[in-house]
């Protein structure tokens, strides 16, 4: 009969875990070509939007009006637009939630379909360390893809000639609320890929769905542009506009670490209940 | 302390039931030999052990904590129908990741030292979805064996193994068992190489634990047989029909005798019958055939 050995087992803190959870996912997150891809299309959107507004209608001939002669409207709509007339006005840095979507959807779908999760779920068996580090981890590609769709922005705008008038604090203001909103997105995400784990196309197909906000719109359209919106997360991102302040920062700010808390608090009590491979 | 212990497992997929009240204790150290029929319930349990799935009933312990305790989890190296593995990742970077969810300090001397134990040192760089089946299957053991786990759960890990890799996988298990008191539960149909390996059994089917048992106690529950090859082996298996209990003519042309009876005293009854015996010899049943019959005997 084999020996036996004296067993004797750590007790890692939740420091110890998550830290070893965030390496997984950041070196996960560096080492994939995914992440960059989106990086750059985040970069691209502004130019693809600033370029084509006023192009000459190949139809008629005639130059269309200019849909943005600010650069930073290619950041964020003047005023909080909950409900907007033309899809053009839609066009702002909120796009990267909706590409941020499906980034994540493929980052956390390819743990399940490449059966990484077995070794993930089989030694560590605290799911709400799961859901914290991908939460944080996507957060942060997002941020990554706002960042990258800023000096887009700005590239885009020298090169059009469009204006660069501003006021600083509410620019800067409006920056950073949609970057907070990045936990808040990037929770929710989270939660569909757990949802629809077994299922990467509907995981993809929902993100994409919740991404583009569009039950908020539907409710705008009938409640107008109430700031009750402001509780979810599109509100909130839309709250992110040209005339934002502290108190706008700080709504984000709310708004996201509540939704992160919520989602993740149901995130984990579904990997917690449910068969995760 | 057994390092698993599961009391009346139960686990339903929808309106199937894929255990039923399923008991197995694996003492600690032991190489656990887990055996059974496609659908048998043999992942499912595997499964249920690593976590990955829930049970709808009944108790799992390891080393006498419940199986869900965090804190030994670190300690647990699977191996569940195929390796966890990027496809576009190197062997390499594939391993790094595990350490890194390990939280293995010095991580590339342990992944060294782990790649070398599978022989799979040379193709440390090579993108895991370029390699071998066989390949594919040693980084999932390497990658089970990261972090020096206590409990080793492989479900068929000699899939598409060659001879070779089959060999350097009972020296790791026999190695980890003995020198340093891994306890190793293992699925798999190539029953003839588990023999070699396991101390214990265990042999399910239809979601239950039919029987466990040790390899002394197999070795004593297999029974002995005469072996023997004639010019006219259809009749002499009449003749022998006719006096012995059970004969069988098996797959590799020899006529079996399975009463304890000495060989001479065939040799002569079939000598005074006018047949001369060419070949004659007394074996044992290994587990494969031991298996057969019980699942045999169980229809």
């Amino acid at each position: 009969m084999a020996s036996t050995r004296q067993l004797r087992f750590e007790s890692p803190s939740f420091a110890k875990r998550i830290k070893g959870m965030l390496g997984v996912d950041f070196y996960r997150l560096f080492h994939t070509p995914m992440f960059y891809i989106f990086l750059l299309i985040a970069a691209l959107i502004p130019a693809m939007i600033l370029g084509t507004s006023g192009m000459e209608d190949p139809q008629t001939g005639m130059a269309t009006p200019a849909l943005y002669t600010n650069t930073w409207n290619i950041i964020a709509a003047d005023t909080p637009l909950y409900v907007v007339s033309e899809i053009g006005e839609y066009a702002n840095m909120n796009m990267v939630f909706i590409f941020g979507g499906i980034m994540v959807s493929i980052f956390i779908g390819h743990d399940y379909k490449s059966g990484y999760v077995k070794q993930l779920f089989t030694t560590h068996a605290k799911k709400q360390d799961y859901m914290i580090s991908k939460t944080l981890v996507s957060a942060f590609a997002m941020v990554g893809m706002c960042v990258t769709y800023l000096i887009g922005s700005i590239v885009a705008g020298l090169l059009t000639g469009a204006s660069f008038d501003v006021s600083i604090g509410s620019l800067l203001c409006a920056i950073l609320g949609k970057m907070i909103m990045s936990l808040g997105w990037a929770s929710l995400y989270t939660f569909l890929n757990v949802i629809f784990r077994r299922y990467f196309g509907i995981s993809i197909a929902s993100s994409f769905f919740f991404g583009t906000g569009i039950l908020i719109i539907g409710a705008a359209a009938i409640l107008g542009n109430s700031s009750i919106l402001n509780i979810f997360l599109y509100g909130s991102s839309v709250y992110a506009c040209l005339s934002a302040n502290l108190l706008t920062v700080l709504t984000c700010l709310v708004c996201s670490v509540v939704w992160a808390v919520v989602y993740n608090v149901l995130g984990t009590f579904v990997l917690s209940r449910c068969d995760v491979y | 302390m057994n390092a698993v212990e599961i009391r009346n497992l139960s686990k339903n997929f929808g309106a199937k039931q894929a255990l039923k009240g399923l008991n197995m204790t694996v003492p600690q150290g032991a190489i656990y030999g887990f055996i059974g029929e496609n659908g048998s319930g043999k992942s499912t349990t595997e499964k249920i052990i690593c976590g990955l799935i829930h049970e709808s009933g009944g108790s799992v312990k390891l080393f006498g904590r419940p199986h869900t305790d965090g804190d030994l989890r670190a300690k647990v190296g699977v191996l569940i129908e195929s390796p966890g593995c990027y496809p576009n990742y190197s062997v390499w970077n594939n391993m790094k990741l595990q350490a890194a969810n390990l939280g293995i300090k010095n991580a590339d001397a342990e992944i060294v030292k782990t790649l070398k134990m599978v022989r799979m040192e040379g193709a440390a760089g090579n993108k895991y979805k370029n390699c071998s089946l066989g390949m594919k299957q040693r980084v999932g053991i390497a990658m089970a064996l990261l972090g020096n786990p206590t409990l080793l759960v492989l479900d068929e890990p000699i899939n598409g193994l060659d001879a070779d890799g089959m060999r350097i996988m009972r020296e790791v298990l026999v190695d980890l068992a003995q020198n340093h008191g891994v306890t190793v539960v293992v699925s798999s149909h190539v029953l003839s190489e588990l023999e070699k390996v396991a101390t214990h059994y265990g042999i399910v089917r239809g979601g239950k634990m039919l029987c466990e048992m040790t390899a002394e106690e197999l070795e004593a529950s297999c029974r002995t047989y005469t072996a023997l090859q004639t010019r006219e082996m259809s009749r002499t298996k009449m003749l022998l029909g006719c006096k012995y209990s059970r004969v069988e003519e098996d797959e590799a042309g020899y006529i079996r005798v399975y009463d304890m009876v000495p060989a001479e005293e065939i040799v002569t009854y079939l000598y005074e019958h006018g047949i001369l015996v060419s070949e004659i010899k007394t074996d044992k049943i290994g587990l494969e055939e031991y298996y057969i019959d019980l699942m045999k005997e169980g229809r």
